[in-house]
């Protein structure tokens, strides 16, 4: 192989997917992209345990991110489900609207 | 060879119940008989090779289950018995399939029917076939699946539907019987394997001293499962309602092989019959019944399916019946020579109704021997093959079970005097149904002017099937003719020296059955055959008196009108269906909608919504910090895990 990723690039790569999902997730206001922002979060999760497989040299980080992958393949599917649901109930999907925890 | 008998059944219908085209009705019916007839081929060349040999055959597949001591491979086995059902059950279904496809030539889902048809017939070669009552069991409940598809097969109209779901749960309470004897077997002799048990009973002399009760138990429920399927009395009420299905449907499965089922499993394991003799008296007694009981049903019954259905119960108790007073052999040739005259019956009532264009009511025939001569003739030779008359297979198979029941040393005399009885009342019905249907003038319905043309015979490959039928419900029998009769021209029964091998008495039971080796006069039996032949020719001229010419008048009408109470009896049946509704369907009908109400509404459903209304009023007294905003819990949780995380790390 010509030219080896250093790991910090790949790093540095996953801080930054990482805080641009938190940060939309606490700041959009559409369930649909608040969702997305998850699945942001998550692939860069994926990213650092393929980063670590690489620098360590087995496996178990890919096996692991394979199964991070379904699951949040499973999560979309109910998310977007339950966004359906939401907006059955009430109409539209802000996340403003959703209070009924309030106290 | 013997895999292949199985494969091309199931093929079959697999290729018609998901590979093929479905539209064209050719295609279904020819894959079907293919699929038939090659089975039936390979099953002649199974028999041949095994008649040759002469000695039963096993078959290992694979080894199907194994939990701790249970052991149970998917095995088959050649013997004198199976070899004999599996030319029964692919010849004449060979014959069904072909007539089926003129029957159903009307119907949009052929594809369908001969699928199912199929994988009956796959079914229950592997109920005959099984080495073991596991895979026994699986034909077993195979047939019965198939049997509802099939009497549902017209399941657009309710009464169909319900007579396949009413076959099905009847069936259940047999087939909890069979599964309680399947468990009590293992438990017991720790084997479900056939040739495993049957050497075992054989090696004992006598029996030490836990086992003739556990086989009483085991004979028993075994027995209760031979009643499911084989309708007999208490569970007989199935078989009547399952003529819902279309005719060949009735011809193939409940007449010639899926309601014999019972007696084959009791043959199989005869070993364990002759030991539990106190089981054997009330096999007998059920049997004998059971063949009086729907014999007088039959008397009176109008339609001309439900007729030969009650003629079928009757006829299956009398193999029960020679079951019970140990007559295995007997019962098994009457297995035979019934599974030949009956699908002739069945499929000659078929060519009627089918030139009646579903006309199943005999008082609205009359007079179609003009129009329907090859089926007139085939059917003639039908009932008399049915009603015993000598020289016909019924007559020598009938006369072997009264003879052998009439040896029998406890009761003996009575239940041949019930089969006595019995036999009359087919003779009387047989002929009754005989007469107002094909002789007599022809019947009109003055109401129904829509079908005017005249009914005309069935194409050649409907009436072919039905010739053949009619030679083998004269031939076979002339293959058990009784020792006494057969002594005359220097031969022997064949039949019983063929089964000889499979149906024999273990060494610790033989004392109880030494009758039926005993030396008697054959005055004796002379005297018992002449009798019946009179009672017999006594009861068909009764019949003949009283319908030819004279629809309902004559004696029976005299007997009708001065008896109206015994009459409505029978023509209702005894009963016996409102009895079951009023005093079990209903009570069961009721506690579950109690239950359901109570328990599941109420309880069930009421405990799991109170927790959600009390969690819903009460969780404001602990929610009064929530501000509701989805972001800034996404926030306290982000900065909580840094938090931690910074913590953790510094």
């Amino acid at each position: 192989m010509s030219s080896i990723i250093p790991i910090e690039h790949s790093l540095i790569l996953a801080f930054l997917l990482f805080f641009i999902g938190a940060a939309g997730v606490l700041i959009r206001r559409n369930l649909i992209t608040v969702l997305m922002s998850i699945e942001l979060m998550l692939n860069s999760a994926n990213l650092l345990f393929v980063a670590a497989s690489r620098q360590v040299g087995n496996v178990d980080g890919q096996v692991m991110m394979s199964f991070v992958v379904v699951i949040a393949a499973c999560e979309a599917a109910i998310g977007l489900a339950m966004v359906i649901a939401i907006f059955r109930r009430y109409g539209n999907i802000k996340t403003e609207f959703l209070r009924a925890l309030r106290g | 060879m013997i895999w292949m008998v199985l494969a091309f059944p199931l093929l079959g219908a697999l290729l018609n119940g998901f590979l093929l085209p479905r539209r064209s009705k050719f295609l279904s019916h020819g894959v079907a008989v293919a699929a038939v007839g090659s089975a039936f081929l390979c099953a002649c060349s199974v028999f041949l090779d095994f008649f040759a040999a002469r000695r039963p055959q096993l078959h290992f597949g694979f080894e199907w289950l194994r939990a701790g001591k249970f052991v149970a491979p998917f095995e088959l086995a050649v013997d004198q018995l199976s070899g004999l059902m599996i030319l029964i059950i692919t010849g004449i279904g060979t014959l069904i399939h072909i007539y089926a496809g003129g029957y159903m030539k009307e119907e949009e889902t052929t594809y369908r029917f001969f699928a199912y048809l199929n994988l009956f017939i796959f079914m229950m070669l592997l109920l005959v076939l099984g080495n073991n009552l596991l895979v026994m069991f699986v034909g077993w409940e195979g047939v019965g699946l198939c049997s509802y598809l099939l009497i549902g097969y017209w399941f657009q109209e309710e009464a169909n539907a319900k007579a396949g779901m009413k076959a099905f749960l009847v069936n259940r309470i047999g087939d909890i019987g069979f599964l309680i004897g399947i468990f009590l077997t293992f438990r017991h002799f720790g084997t479900v394997s056939f040739t495993e048990l049957s050497s075992w009973i054989n090696l004992m002399t006598t029996l030490p001293d836990p086992y003739p009760k556990a086989i009483f138990w085991i004979t028993l429920s075994f027995f209760i499962g031979a009643c499911g399927k084989s309708a007999q009395l208490p569970l007989y009420v199935w078989l009547p309602d399952a003529m819902a299905g279309p005719t060949p449907v009735s011809a193939l499965i409940h007449a010639a092989t899926m309601v014999t089922a019972g007696i084959f499993m009791m043959t199989r394991m005869s070993f364990f019959y002759y030991a539990a003799p106190d089981t054997m008296l009330i096999v007998a007694f059920v049997g004998a019944f059971t063949a009086l009981f729907a014999a007088t049903i039959a008397l009176v019954q109008t339609d001309i399916k439900k007729v030969l259905a009650y003629s079928t119960v009757s006829q299956l108790g009398y193999m029960v019946l020679a079951c019970g007073v140990g007559a295995f052999d007997a019962g098994v040739f009457h297995l035979l020579t019934h599974a030949c005259f009956k699908a002739l019956l069945f499929l000659g009532a078929g060519s009627v109704i089918f030139a009646m264009h579903h006309e199943q009511d005999m008082r609205r025939m009359g007079g179609l021997r003009k129009h329907l001569p090859i089926t007139h003739a085939v059917m003639l030779i039908g009932v008399l093959a049915i009603i015993g008359v000598p020289g016909f297979s019924g007559f020598f198979s009938k006369d072997e079970i009264l003879w052998k029941a009439f040896i029998f040393p406890t009761y003996g005399p009575i239940l041949w005097g019930v089969g006595f009885l019995a036999a009359g009342c087919t003779a009387f019905y047989m002929v009754r149904l005989l007469c107002l249907t094909f002789y007599g003038p022809s019947y009109q319905d003055p109401h129904a002017h829509h079908h005017h043309h005249e009914p005309h015979e069935t194409p050649w490959y409907m009436w072919a099937p039905l010739v053949i039928l009619a030679f083998l419900s004269v031939a076979v029998g002339y293959l058990g003719v009784p020792d006494f009769l057969a002594h005359l021209v220097g031969g022997r029964n064949l039949f019983a020296s063929y089964l000889e091998g499979l149906v024999y008495i273990p060494t610790s039971a033989r004392s109880a059955w030494t009758h039926l080796h005993a030396e008697h006069a054959h005055s004796l039996e002379w005297g018992l055959m002449l009798t019946s032949v009179a009672w017999v020719t006594l009861a068909a001229g009764t019949a003949v008196f009283c319908y030819v010419n004279r629809p309902v008048r004559g004696i029976a009408g005299f007997l009708g009108a001065h008896f109206p109470r015994v009459h409505q009896l029978l023509l209702d049946k005894y009963r016996v269906d409102e009895c079951y509704q009023q005093k079990i369907v209903t009570p069961l009908a009721e506690i579950s909608t109690f239950l359901w109400q109570l328990f599941d509404v109420r309880i069930l459903n009421g405990c799991v919504n109170w927790v959600g209304y009390l969690l819903m009023g009460t969780s404001g007294i602990a929610s009064f910090r929530m501000t509701g905003s989805l972001h800034r819990y996404g926030f306290w949780v982000l900065a909580g895990t840094v938090g931690i995380l910074v913590f953790s790390c510094f």
